[in-house]
């Protein structure tokens, strides 16, 4: 691992997104290119429509990248097949949405267990019961998600995130879809945990607050990467 | 790990409700298949045993030439019980009367199948006899009593030996049913014909060897058998002979075999939407596990081994129900027909389970692979991966699956095709139809707050979707009309040839100063009768003036010995009438009309044994007289009516100055059975043949039958309603997000649950319809091709298939729609996910 590699642990040389539609090729995102530093905290801004999602979805490996390429901790993302990018998320990566995301099926608790039994690690419960306390939500553990407010259920999913300690978090607009007393509270469980477990946290928003409290923010308008500094942006969203 | 995942979520979303249908649908199609196979089959097996009573064995090898007792010492060698008989008619000579009887002499193991029932005495109680008379002794008929005023322990004669009359027959299982055989019958032990010296060179008589056993011993023994047959020899089995009760079993095996399939394809539709649907739903977990780390392999294990549980569950489930479903309509059927069913074999099982896995595994695994396909990316673009969910490599497998289900259950690949290629047809016609439709009329605009408006803008809204479902809904609903009108019109059919008050008995020989007294009396005692018929025998001698004998080759003769004799080249039954007798229709030609001269009416067969046409010329022979007759119609006689019918009917000109005597049938209730007895002495020349046996046995059969197939049009019934359900369930979920968006704006409950009942309403009413027209078109086709029923349109279900689909469908979705709103608008919203 190069010295570059052990102080970012992102590393973004020349990342284009280029989409086939009806009318032909559009481009998503053009030649963006950034490093993020381990247990940095950064805000990706932008408008509707300006690629600050896709920048999200490959960044995560949610998604591959028509050309650049994308050092995750190291592992080189973008030449990576879909298994071993799943093992990596399984290993390294957290997630929060914008709308949960919790499976229907399965209590807090179980959905809180879910990315630790996928990764096969034996004490599951004990971490997921150990973040729901963090959550506030031990009183909560064997409901299902459509018994919880939403509040409730982005506390399940900010719990979900954390457990096997990732080193990194992404989070796509995760107080977008809650009143503002809730979304303060998922906003501060969030930084708090971050600041924690010492994870490098990655998160798309519109919220200028919410951004303004990362260490960096980086703005992406129609597809590229126009300011990337830790002084803030303005306008943003 | 995985296992432990998939385990927890298999429980919870079966606990959920999210794999019932899906479950259901499995279950459905195994006990479906397994009471419809089982059923059948030991139903089958308990007709074709009770059959085999009409010829006292499985398979009777008939000749008019002594036959070899080596195939008697073959068959027994291969596990085979079997008994020799000679026919032949002969007198009977006692206290100084005589009778020409007909004599049956039997080896002692005769009868092999069905019961030969006998009275100790003239007044004695009926019983049933252990094997035929040893020698020395001989059973004889009612009739013969009278005729011969002997009583059981007389002495008769026949030819040059003594006999000793032990009992009376009652009834012989294999009684011939031939209105113009003889009712005065002996029966003797075949050992004692040799000292009768009544068999001389040129005496005719009629050999049979019997056999019984198992259905594969039969078979071995007649591969041996086969190639060693004589053209003078016939083998067959009761299947093999026409009589209205293979007819109807017929019918019956085509009933069940159809309904079997259709509920295959009913249960099929169904799993194959709720399995689509299970999948759809569970895109989203998939993506998210995806997202957190899960293997596409982790992935597939976890959602095969939820379809191997389902599988698993689902086909046990069917199986328990199926077998106790068809535990309760056996013992229900054995109880009705007051005996016990033979148990099934292991084929049905066999059937049923591998119906099961093929349907479950077939039309799961395209939604599963493309459920394995949704890519993680979804948790950000949430549409991502829904236009993978029909596809043409899916439709592709359904079709090749349901036919091969149809051809696994069915066994006939001619049926498979037929249904397969139509219902084919049906959904291609059916789409571009509902494509019409809905894709039409888009000028129709949503006034705000009108339910009726709402409805229409929601089903052109969903074009494809509603084609798809009109095409479902109307594929059940026609199935289950086309099922229901079927069983209703093959029933009423039987029930038409054999009412009630069906003859029971033929009066044959009357003469025609006997006629008037003997209506009289007939009147008198309150004995219902159908009309009489001259018959005067005689025999067709030429062809448009070729002698017969050359055109019918010795072959075919002996082949078709049976109605050979009854006809061709042999003495025959002729009568001469004025109208076409009802059980008959004139297919080719015409009438005789007012005037007609020198006319011949024949029936189809006879027209094709003959190998002659309208218009040709037959030379008849009756005594010395001969005469010509032209043939100037064809019918077609419905021999299951057990009434008199004739292969020759001739004009009234040309016979009505030959001597006849008549025939007729009567119905003799049981109270009025002395009477008839009485006549019968009072007139011993004319003879009465009993078929009130014959009669109540193809009643018995014919309600068993239909019971059956009441019980498993209930089954096929559950197959469509469950289509139905899992279509509405399936649709409704696509609608929850308009419905949260019309409820987050305000709309009323009752507002949405209108518009659901009226768009349901709409869909169901227009699927009624088109599956009322098809099904009319498919029940003209199918029983004039497959049942032999005279075809009908059925105006009747034009109305009720838009009635009954409108009425179920909206009812099932306004229920379910009604269900859903009882949440909250929030509720609804965190259902949605």
């Amino acid at each position: 691992m190069s010295a570059l590699s052990q102080l970012n642990i992102i590393q973004v040389n020349g990342l284009s997104k280029v989409v086939t539609t009806f009318e032909g090729e559009l481009p998503i995102l053009s030649d963006i290119s950034f490093n993020v530093k381990h247990g940095e905290s950064v805000a990706i801004v932008g408008t509707s429509g300006s690629g600050k999602s896709t920048l999200l979805s490959l960044l995560a490996g949610l998604d591959t990248a028509t050309s650049g390429e994308i050092i995750l901790d190291g592992e080189p993302l973008h030449s990576l097949d879909e298994e071993a990018r799943a093992a990596l998320r399984a290993a390294k990566v957290g997630f929060v949405f914008q709308s949960f995301m919790l499976v229907q099926s399965l209590t807090a608790l179980e959905n809180v267990m879910l990315p630790a039994e996928l990764a096969g690690e034996t004490d599951a419960k004990e971490q997921a019961i150990a973040l729901l306390e963090k959550v506030g939500l031990s009183h909560r553990v064997d409901h299902y998600p459509s018994q919880l407010s939403g509040g409730e259920q982005q506390r399940v999913a900010i719990a979900r995130a954390f457990i096997g300690t990732p080193k990194i978090l992404f989070a796509d607009e995760p107080s977008a879809n809650l009143d503002s007393k809730n979304g303060k509270m998922i906003e501060s469980l969030l930084f708090d945990l971050n600041s924690q477990h010492g994870t490098t946290l990655i998160l798309v928003t519109h919220d200028e607050g919410l951004a303004q409290k990362c260490e960096r923010v980086i703005q992406i308008e129609a597809g590229l990467l126009v300011a990337n500094n830790t002084e803030g942006v303005e306008n943003v969203g | 790990m995985w296992a432990k995942l998939a385990l927890k979520l298999f429980a919870r979303e079966f606990r959920r409700g999210e794999l019932t249908v899906i479950s259901a649908a499995i279950a459905l199609a195994v006990l479906t298949v397994l009471t419809l196979s089982m059923v059948t089959e030991r139903i089958a097996q308990s007709i074709a045993q009770k059959s085999s009573a009409f010829i006292a064995a499985d398979r009777v090898l008939a000749s008019n030439h002594i036959i070899s007792t080596d195939y008697i010492t073959q068959g027994e060698s291969q596990n085979l019980k079997t008994a020799q008989m000679m026919y032949f008619d002969t007198m009977l000579f006692a206290n100084d009367e005589m009778q020409f009887s007909s004599v049956k002499a039997a080896s002692s193991a005769y009868p092999l199948k069905g019961q030969l029932k006998v009275k100790d005495s003239l007044t004695g109680e009926t019983k049933v006899a252990d094997g035929g008379p040893a020698r020395g002794n001989v059973w004889l008929s009612e009739s013969v009593f009278y005729t011969l005023n002997i009583d059981i322990g007389s002495q008769v004669e026949v030819g040059a030996a003594l006999f000793n009359v032990e009992k009376v027959i009652v009834e012989e299982p294999d009684a011939p049913f031939n209105v113009f055989s003889s009712s005065r019958r002996v029966l003797m032990n075949i050992a004692d014909v040799p000292k009768t010296d009544v068999i001389q060179p040129g005496s005719r008589v009629f050999y049979r060897q019997l056999y019984a056993g198992d259905e594969d011993d039969i078979n071995q023994f007649y591969a041996w058998l086969k190639p060693q047959l004589k053209e003078n020899q016939q083998w067959y089995g009761v299947k093999d002979r026409q009589s209205p009760i293979a007819n109807s079993l017929d019918r019956a095996e085509s009933f069940l075999l159809l309904a079997g399939l259709l509920g295959i394809i009913l249960a099929a539709v169904a799993i194959a939407v709720s399995a689509k649907r299970y999948c759809e739903r569970q895109y989203d977990p998939v993506a998210m596990m995806k997202t957190l780390g899960g293997s596409r392999a982790m992935i597939r294990k976890i959602y095969m081994l939820h379809l191997l549980l389902v599988c698993a569950m689902a086909v046990c489930v069917g199986l328990i129900i199926g077998y106790a479903l068809q535990e309760i309509a056996t013992n229900y059927l054995s109880q009705s027909m007051g005996t016990t069913l033979p148990m099934a074999g292991v084929k049905p099982w066999f059937v049923a389970i591998s119906t099961g896995v093929i349907c479950a595994v077939m039309f799961s695994i395209k939604p599963l692979f493309d459920l394995f396909d949704i890519p993680p990316l979804r948790v950000l673009r949430r549409n991502l991966g829904d236009r993978l969910a029909v596809s043409r490599v899916h439709l592709g497998m359904s079709a090749l699956t349901v036919f091969l289900l149809m051809w696994l259950f069915s066994n006939n690949i001619k049926i498979t095709l037929i249904l397969f290629v139509s219902t084919l047809a049906l959904i291609g016609v059916l789409f571009l139809v509902s494509k019409l439709l809905f894709g039409g009329g888009r000028k129709l605009g949503l006034r705000p707050g009108s339910s009726w408006s709402l409805a229409i803008a929601s089903i052109q809204k969903r074009a494809n979707v509603n084609a798809v479902q009109l095409i479902s809904f109307s594929l059940a609903i026609k199935l289950l009309l086309f099922l229901i009108v079927l069983k209703n019109d093959m029933i009423a059919d039987w029930q038409s040839q054999l009412p009630s008050d069906a003859p029971n008995a033929f009066l044959v020989n009357i003469t025609d100063n006997d006629l008037k007294p003997i209506n009289d009396y007939l009147a008198q005692k309150n004995i219902l009768v159908s009309e009489f018929y001259p018959t005067i025998r005689g025999r067709i001698n030429a062809v448009n003036g070729e002698l017969v004998a050359r055109d019918v080759s010795l072959q075919d003769n002996e082949k078709k010995d049976e109605e050979a004799r009854a006809g061709v080249g042999r003495e025959l039954n002729l009568t001469w009438l004025e109208s076409v007798p009802p059980q008959n229709d004139i297919v080719q030609g015409q009438w005789f009309g007012k005037n007609a001269v020198a006319e011949a009416s024949l029936e189809e067969s006879m027209m094709e044994r003959l190998d002659v046409k309208l218009g040709d010329t037959l030379t008849f022979l009756i005594g010395a007289q001969s005469f010509d007759a032209k043939i100037t119609s064809v019918r077609k006689v419905n021999w299951a009516t057990l009434k008199p019918n004739f292969f020759v009917i001739l004009s009234p000109d040309v016979l009505k100055d030959f001597p006849a005597t008549y025939i007729s049938s009567v119905r003799i209730e049981p109270e009025q059975k002395r009477d008839f007895s009485q006549l019968l002495r009072a007139y011993p020349t004319v003879t009465a043949i009993d078929i009130d046996n014959f009669v109540k046995q193809i009643q018995t059969t014919i309600s068993q039958v239909s019971l059956a197939i009441g019980f498993v049009l209930a089954i096929v019934v559950l197959c469509g309603a469950l289509v139905l359900i899992s279509q509405v369930q399936a649709s409704l979920a696509e609608r929850m997000q308009e419905i949260v968006i019309l409820r987050t704006l305000g709309a009323k409950s009752r507002l949405i649950k209108n518009a659901t009942l009226y768009e349901f309403l709409l869909l169901g009413s227009l699927a009624g319809l088109v599956a009322a027209f098809f099904s009319d078109i498919a029940l003209l086709i199918v029983q004039q091709q497959m049942f032999d029923l005279a075809g009908k349109l059925h105006p009747h279900i034009w109305l009720i298939g838009p009635l009954a689909g409108g009425m179920f469908v909206s009812g099932l979705g306004y229920l379910m729609i009604a269900r859903t709103l009882k949440q909250n608008t929030q509720g609804l919203v965190r259902a949605l996910g």
